[in-house]
């Protein structure tokens, strides 16, 4: 490089370090430490989440320029785009793959937090922020599902529907707030549409944001009875580790994305019976085997009703685990431990259940 | 005071009596829609619910009866006045003084239901639509023309639509409907003993049941599917003559009918001969068309006319092996995609495009019924080289599969490489 360029980019380098100040930034990552332990493998994973979600956000940037969000261009729009833009198909693969294994990775990182008790004062809000981040993941999942417009999505979406219209009170609100109307439409569609490109985004980001800045204050949390060995810098040292673990992230999903391309199916037709076999997505088959699973009635009160407020009861439970777990010692380490391992179970047993016994959906 | 199970008694033997009798005079005109006690409460269905046998049977069916339903009563038919049967002696319901009827003779029936249903005036007042030349058309059928020669057996409206609790066409209990038109001509036609005196065979329904047709009808729930009435006419019944076989077949095979009639015109040869399509489809057991019937091999119908060595024969072999290809080349052509489908291509487009190969397949297979080689081959071509595209369509979505993989390889290389060098960067860095 010639003198004069180099003295141009230091110029320049000079001109945007005096307006932005990445020195302090790279300062600030220098001095963040990160606890070595024998469980510091799983602070890679809110890494991998976030690396996730930018996966999600490039690819679905990029689908964005391509797909119609009508219910008579959709289809038809995704089609052409896996057909005939080049790279189209690898753009809506690795989006779809992404999305079902960002929806994992969250559920590993949340359990881990839960088993590492990291959710303890004074992390509360960082573990309810996070709780609300999968929360979203999955409803971008749910709205993202019936984008297509096929057969399977939009059969799916009507139970998922019908299940939000069975809450009480606020169900047939939250019906006609879902579906833009009593029945799965174009209008559902768009409304969709609306949700997943807009309304979840800016949301997410916000959450998201606090969620980081929650992190960033309060640094990671060592388990209890857990010695520390010593710590690494967040710069260069665990970025790069998380990098690679990024690399193979990316390589997994391209891997997928070539063997396994994501299915477009058939054009959904409102008009036509339902296929057999409609399954939801696997991050909410536990939730629709129970449903199933549950009778007509219990105590008098119809059964779905009974599995909805026992899901949700759960959920502001588990939202609200920070608070509830004030105990010291090992004896309530040891029944916090239990629940979770107790609820692990229950997702698991249920979700196989869907994917493994015949008949069962 | 006459009791009322004697009075039921008497009212019973009155109407057995005047059904004997069988001649008692019908009325010229149709009954009128009157003001007066539903039909279900006059006194003729007050009396005879008390009966039993035949003389209950027309009380029970009436709820179902289109007649009854539309507001029309027993005496609309049977004359009689249902009024002075209220006033204690039924006999006076059942008064020949009063208008009573009795019970058509089969002969009076078609005049009977006529008085109604060949009245446009009356019939518009219950459905503006309703066809109202049934007794003309009937006059003109092979049972109408031996009722009017005093035939006493020929088929009159009562042995199809039934009497008393007679439902409309549409009712898929009423023998007419067309599920049940088969089994309704069957009871006639396949009775030996009841044909005998016409000469008649026998064989019909059990030919029909064998048929495409009536699987079309009876397995495909197609009601659109043909029976008997739709080549031999309902109320007009008649067999078509051996001229019209076309026509017939042509009301709902259009084109097959039309390219047959051009064969006739273009060459000039007279086609009445071979009894037009029954030649090679038959008559009742209509077979659905295989491959093996057009050509000059085993279970060919056109070797039952053509010898080896004149045109048709000819004919026939080419047609056979441009039909045998096209169907050989689509069935290729879509095992292929389905093949890079389940590989988890895309290629729903393709499918939609091969589309063109099965149009011209079928119109390949109808213009075999214009004998005409030069046209039957270019469809045939087209087909095939829509079927040929098909192939490709799937061979590309094969190589783009391949170039896929090999992509992948080389993304998972540069990738690898990526993570070494960040791996060992990590441990310089951490070495110092």
């Amino acid at each position: 490089m010639s003198t004069a360029l180099q003295d141009k980019t230091r110029g320049a380098m000079g001109w945007l370090e005096e307006r932005v100040g990445f020195s302090q930034i790279l300062e600030m990552g220098r001095h963040k430490m990160v606890p070595v332990h024998r469980h510091t493998v799983w602070y890679y994973l809110g890494g991998m989440s976030l690396f996730l979600f930018g996966v999600q956000l490039a690819t679905g940037i990029l689908l964005l320029l391509y797909y119609r969000p009508s219910s008579e261009e959709a289809f038809e729009s995704v089609q052409f785009l896996v057909t005939k833009v080049p790279f189209g198909w690898l753009i809506r693969s690795i989006h779809s793959w992404s999305a079902n294994l960002l929806v994992f990775v969250l559920f590993l990182h949340m359990f881990s937090v839960f088993f590492l008790r990291a959710y303890r004062r004074p992390r509360e809000l960082t573990w309810v922020s996070g709780v609300v981040l999968l929360l979203l993941a999955l409803a971008f999942g749910f709205s993202g599902y019936l984008l297509p417009w096929n057969t399977l999505a939009f059969f799916a979406t009507q139970v998922g529907t019908e299940v939000a219209g069975a809450v009480p009170v606020a169900g047939g609100f939250l019906l006609r707030l879902l579906r833009g109307g009593e029945q799965v439409t174009g209008g559902t569609l768009t409304r969709f549409y609306g949700f997943h490109v807009a309304v979840l985004p800016a949301i997410t980001t916000a959450v998201l944001g606090l969620h980081l800045y929650l992190v960033q204050r309060h640094g990671m949390s060592v388990p209890e009875r857990v010695q520390a060995r010593a710590a690494m810098p967040f710069l260069p040292s665990f970025l790069l580790r998380d990098l690679v673990g990024w690399c193979a992230a990316l390589g997994c999903l391209a891997f997928l994305a070539a063997f396994f391309p994501w299915e477009l199916g058939e054009k959904a037709d409102p008009f036509a019976p339902a296929p057999a076999g409609i399954k939801p997505e696997w991050y909410f088959a536990w939730m629709f085997q129970l449903l199933k699973l549950l009778p007509a009635h219990v105590l008098g009160v119809e059964g779905e009703l009974v599995g909805i407020l026992g899901i949700s009861a759960g959920g502001v439970l588990w939202l609200m685990v920070p608070f509830l777990d004030r105990g010291e010692g090992r004896r309530s380490a040891l029944l916090w431990a239990l629940m979770g391992w107790a609820a692990v179970a229950a997702i698991a047993s249920l979700t196989a259940m869907v994917y493994l016994i015949p008949g069962s959906s | 005071m006459t009791s009322f199970p004697r009075k039921a008694a008497v009212l019973a033997l009155t109407c057995w009596a005047a059904a004997a009798a069988g001649t008692a005079g019908l009325a010229a005109e149709p009954p009128s829609l009157r003001k007066g006690p539903l039909p279900m409460e006059t006194s003729c269905v007050v009396c005879h619910r008390e009966l039993d046998g035949a003389a209950l049977e027309p009380v029970t069916r009436a709820a179902d009866d289109v007649h009854f339903q539309k507001g029309l009563a027993c005496h609309d038919c049977h004359g009689g006045d249902p009024e002075a049967g209220m006033d204690g002696d039924p006999s006076a319901a059942h008064d020949e003084a009063r208008g009573w009827k009795g019970k058509p003779s089969r002969l009076q029936v078609p005049e009977l239901c006529g008085r109604c249903h060949a009245d446009p005036a009356f019939m518009k007042r219950f459905d503006p639509q309703e066809r109202t030349d049934q007794l003309a058309e009937y006059r003109t059928s092979g049972h109408g023309r031996r009722n009017a020669a005093g035939d006493a057996q020929a088929a009159v409206c009562v042995d199809c639509h039934g009497v008393h609790g007679v439902r409309p066409v549409t009712d898929p209990r009423s023998g007419v409907h067309p599920s049940r038109v088969a089994q309704t001509c069957a009871r006639c036609h396949s009775d030996a003993s009841l044909m005998a005196p016409y000469g008649l065979p026998t064989r019909q329904h059990e030919q029909y049941q064998a048929s495409v047709h009536a699987r079309a009808l009876y397995e495909g729930g197609d009601t659109s599917a043909p029976t008997c009435n739709d080549c031999h006419g309902s109320h007009g019944a008649v067999p078509p003559g051996v001229s019209s076989v076309a026509n017939v077949c042509g009301s709902c095979h259009t084109r097959e009918a039309t390219l047959f009639r051009e064969i006739e015109a273009r060459k000039g040869m007279d086609l009445e001969a071979c009894i037009q399509c029954l030649i090679c489809h038959s008559n009742h057991e209509v077979k659905p068309p295989t491959p093996e019937m057009l050509g000059v091999g085993e279970g060919s119908t056109c070797t039952g006319c053509h010898a080896e060595g004149d045109a048709g024969w000819a004919g026939a072999a080419t047609m056979a092996e441009g039909l045998g290809r096209l169907r050989r080349r689509l069935a290729e052509a879509s095992e292929q995609l389905d093949a890079a489908e389940h590989a988890g291509m895309e290629v729903g487009p393709d499918r939609f495009a091969l589309q063109t190969a099965s149009d011209q397949l079928v119109e390949a297979r109808v213009l075999v019924h214009s004998f005409d080689i030069e046209r039957f081959s270019k469809a045939a071509a087209e087909g095939i080289a829509a079927a040929d595209e098909g192939v490709a369509a799937a061979g590309r979505a094969f190589r783009e599969l391949r170039s896929r993989r090999n992509g992948l390889a080389l993304s998972l290389v540069v990738i690898a490489a990526v993570m070494v060098s960040l791996i060992l960067t990590i441990r310089r860095i951490e070495r110092r």
